[in-house]
């Protein structure tokens, strides 16, 4: 008979929870060298001695009083599902912290179980942590693990299951001194008539965190029995004093510990990650460098990845006349050539460029520069009403808007995370990318780089005045200010950021297989429809959509055909390319050579389009991740006909201003 | 052993200092302290950037900005000479 308990992994940001759950669970849960990667607790499963365990990561947390979305997650989980164990993953090289953290969990009297993590880092500096001391002193299991490699993950199991059978655990708590304990015990007297709070939580705990002022403690307790005499309670102290001594006395009880447990290895000057600092976050040199990384970046990926561009290119155009002049009966032979290979192919095309980006944005991840960028870029967004935390999500925001706008969750303000969801979507993600390579390569040649990099910029300038209009209209007050760790620098080995680019790079791969192959059916149905019509002509059905929405978008120069690929980008937006695949489909000319050759297009009228697909409505993917972590229609609502309008607007203008500044293109 | 009392903002890079108070509202305390920074902690500047820091507590880094860093009030520790 197979028992099932569920265990939690907690601990600080950026200590190894994820790593050491893929290793505990066998899953691949993306990591990277940041605080605040997790931000959705996530589940697996194992079985070890005849036991089922859940593991559930949540994402990290200093302490348990929550100020972000992600840290409540992970506060939530831990005090309202009340999981069998939790094991609280340490960073062995940075004890007094961690185990603050340790201090509160083992006031809320769950099971624990401590996994000393990175013990390798700690070894190789020189410190001996006595593992057996540490335990007996703390009263938990402490054991050693490294998640990176898999080591201790046998005896953590067993670790946890035996807290879980023992039943009777007992954690040492933190002596708060006679004063502050003499107000925990009339606390927790008072609390005694609130039973129903009684049940769920430990009254000391509850005690604990009345006096370090936690507002959903608080407002607990405040909707309860016990209420008055709490409150008459809490009036009569200083509670800046009491909370300030707690936290002291926190850090004393752990410091005592370690003198018994812990013998330093030397390092402790300035390490090679201060001395890069020095250099990365200067004043003068940070920005420049920031932005010289990115213009190699976006160099990187067009000129890395054309040449086998246009190999696939060459290839999928073949492939489709071929099948369209050999496969019988003619329809199904256009189905294949003219919708799924033209359609699909248009856009597997770009899967180089795509995996190039994803691995550069790998490398940022892993590095530990993110975090730097986000410190750097905390001036310039404050100024603008924007956290430097939310610099973050903009990045991520390059590859993909969903887990750009998932990320958002780690800012602490309600104000600060809706700008940021919001102004998202103007990030250029990758699935935008098809549609610049295609069109700046096709219209602007040697000048393709310097017109795409135009467009990304144009996106970060647009999301950031945003921001500022939201911020000084419908959403006022002041940015939270900016606390973030600064992970180490880690050079990445080619294997994670490999692997990190293969996990994203093949999401991009089966979009392409479902989402983005029925676009092309779509379109190839509307466009053979009613029967008889000439393929992708006007009389066709998908003519009729064309020219029901052309007036709209006329102004800007657009004709029926750009109207439909944009109808259908709504989907996901490489289906802009994958539709004028299929509605260009026909002949053994390259996608690029066609829209070339059609009078329809210029480059200004590109550009224009360009500016359009970056700017408007975000994909049906988007729409529905801003519906959930907005919980409203109203803000989603907003934030479609906002993107539309101001992709109106600029694509309109940037048309019009286009042959000043192409000149002689 | 009472040193002058400065804010963190205005020291330079490389200098060590102990907190002393934290100027803030009980959330930000409670967030510092979750993270090491509290009274007595020993702080060392890593690099400034207009009044922006990145201080090191023990192994960990943390930026922040110039707003934390005014609040953050701190006694300069001479090294022994």
């Amino acid at each position: 008979m197979t028992k099932t308990i569920r265990v939690a992994l907690t601990g600080n940001p950026n200590v190894g929870k994820t790593t050491l759950f893929n290793a505990l669970t066998g899953s691949r849960q993306h990591v990277g060298n940041w605080p605040g990667v997790t931000v959705e607790k996530k589940t697996g499963r194992v079985s070890h001695n005849g036991y089922d365990i859940e593991i559930v990561d949540l994402p990290g947390t200093y302490s348990l009083t929550a100020y972000s979305v992600d840290e409540i997650v992970a506060r939530d989980f831990i005090l309202k599902e009340k999981p069998d164990v939790v094991v609280q993953v340490v960073d062995a090289t940075n004890l007094e912290r961690n185990l603050y953290l340790t201090t509160q969990l083992a006031e809320l009297g769950v099971p624990i179980v401590i996994a000393l993590n990175m013990a390798d880092a700690a070894e190789a500096r020189g410190d001996t942590i006595d593992r057996e001391k540490l335990s007996a002193l703390l009263e938990i299991p402490v054991v050693r693990t490294v998640g990176t490699r898999g080591d201790g993950i046998g005896a953590l199991l067993d670790a946890a299951i035996r807290v879980v059978k023992s039943s009777s655990h007992h954690e040492r708590t933190v002596d708060y001194g006679s004063e502050v304990e003499a107000m925990i015990t009339s606390l927790t007297d008072a609390l005694a008539i609130d039973r129903s709070l009684s049940v769920q939580y430990p009254r000391r705990w509850l005690a604990v965190k009345l006096l370090e002022g936690d507002e959903s403690v608080l407002t607990l307790v405040g909707e309860g029995p016990a209420s008055a005499r709490v409150q008459n309670l809490l009036s009569s102290i200083d509670a800046g004093e009491y909370e300030a001594s707690m936290a002291d006395k926190r850090y004393e009880t752990i410091a005592a510990i370690l003198l018994q447990v812990r013998s330093a290895g030397a390092s402790e000057g300035a390490s090679a990650s201060d001395m890069l600092d020095r250099v990365i976050t200067d004043r003068y040199l940070g920005i420049p460098i920031f932005l010289a990384l990115m213009w190699g970046a976006f160099e990187l990926t067009f000129a890395v990845g054309a040449p086998f561009a246009t190999a696939i290119e060459v290839g999928t155009a073949w492939l489709a006349e071929f099948a369209t002049s050999s496969i019988g009966p003619a329809w199904l032979g256009s189905l294949i050539g003219d919708g799924v290979i033209s359609g699909v192919g248009a856009v597997l095309v770009f899967l180089p460029n795509i995996f190039i980006l994803f691995l550069i944005l790998a490398l940022l991840e892993d590095s530990g520069y993110l975090a730097r960028a986000a410190f750097i870029m905390d001036r310039p967004l404050h100024a603008l009403g924007l956290p430097g935390k939310a610099f973050i999500p903009m990045l991520i925001g390059f590859g993909c808007n969903v887990p750009a706008i998932m990320a958002s969750r780690s800012i602490e303000g309600e104000r600060d995370r809706l700008i940021s969801i919001l102004v998202n979507p103007f990030m250029s993600c990758s699935a935008r990318l098809p549609v610049y390579i295609l069109f700046a390569g096709t219209f602007f040649g040697t000048r393709a780089g310097g017109v795409m990099f135009f467009l990304y910029v144009l996106g970060i300038v647009v999301a950031i005045v945003s921001a500022k209009l939201f911020r000084s209209t419908i959403l006022k007050g002041e940015s939270s200010p900016f606390i973030m760790e600064m992970p180490p620098y880690r050079i990445p080995t080619a294997m994670t950021s490999l692997l990190h680019m293969w996990s994203r790079g093949s999401l991009y791969l089966r979009k392409a297989g479902t989402i983005i192959l029925l676009g092309a059916l779509l379109v190839w149905v509307l466009a053979s429809f009613p029967y008889g019509v000439e393929y992708g002509s006007e009389a066709s059905l998908v003519g009729s959509i064309g020219h029901l929405v052309e007036p709209l978008v006329a102004p800007i120069g657009f004709d029926w055909k750009i109207a439909v690929a944009l109808i259908f980008g709504f989907l996901a937006k490489e289906v802009v390319i994958g539709s004028l695949g299929v509605l260009y489909g026909t002949g053994e000319e390259t996608l690029s050579a066609t829209i070339l050759a059609d009078p329809g297009f210029s480059p200004a009228i590109a550009l224009s389009l360009m500016v359009f697909v970056l700017l408007y409505t975000p994909c049906v993917a988007v729409v529905g991740v801003i519906k959930k972590e907005t919980q409203s229609w109203k803000w989603t609502g907003f934030s479609v006909v906002y993107g539309l309008i101001v992709a109106w607007i600029l694509a309109f203008v940037i048309g019009r201003l286009a042959p000043f500044f192409l000149g002689g293109a | 052993m009472m040193n002058n009392v400065c804010p963190l903002v205005l020291l330079a890079a490389g200098t060590e200092a102990a907190i002393a108070e934290i100027r803030g509202g009980r959330g930000l305390r409670a967030r510092l302290s979750g993270m090491g920074l509290c009274s007595e902690a020993r702080v060392t500047i890593r690099s400034t950037n207009c009044g922006s820091v990145i201080v090191a507590v023990g192994d960990a880094r943390y930026a922040l900005s110039r707003g934390i860093a005014a609040k953050i009030l701190v006694r300069e520790v001479q090294e022994a000479a």
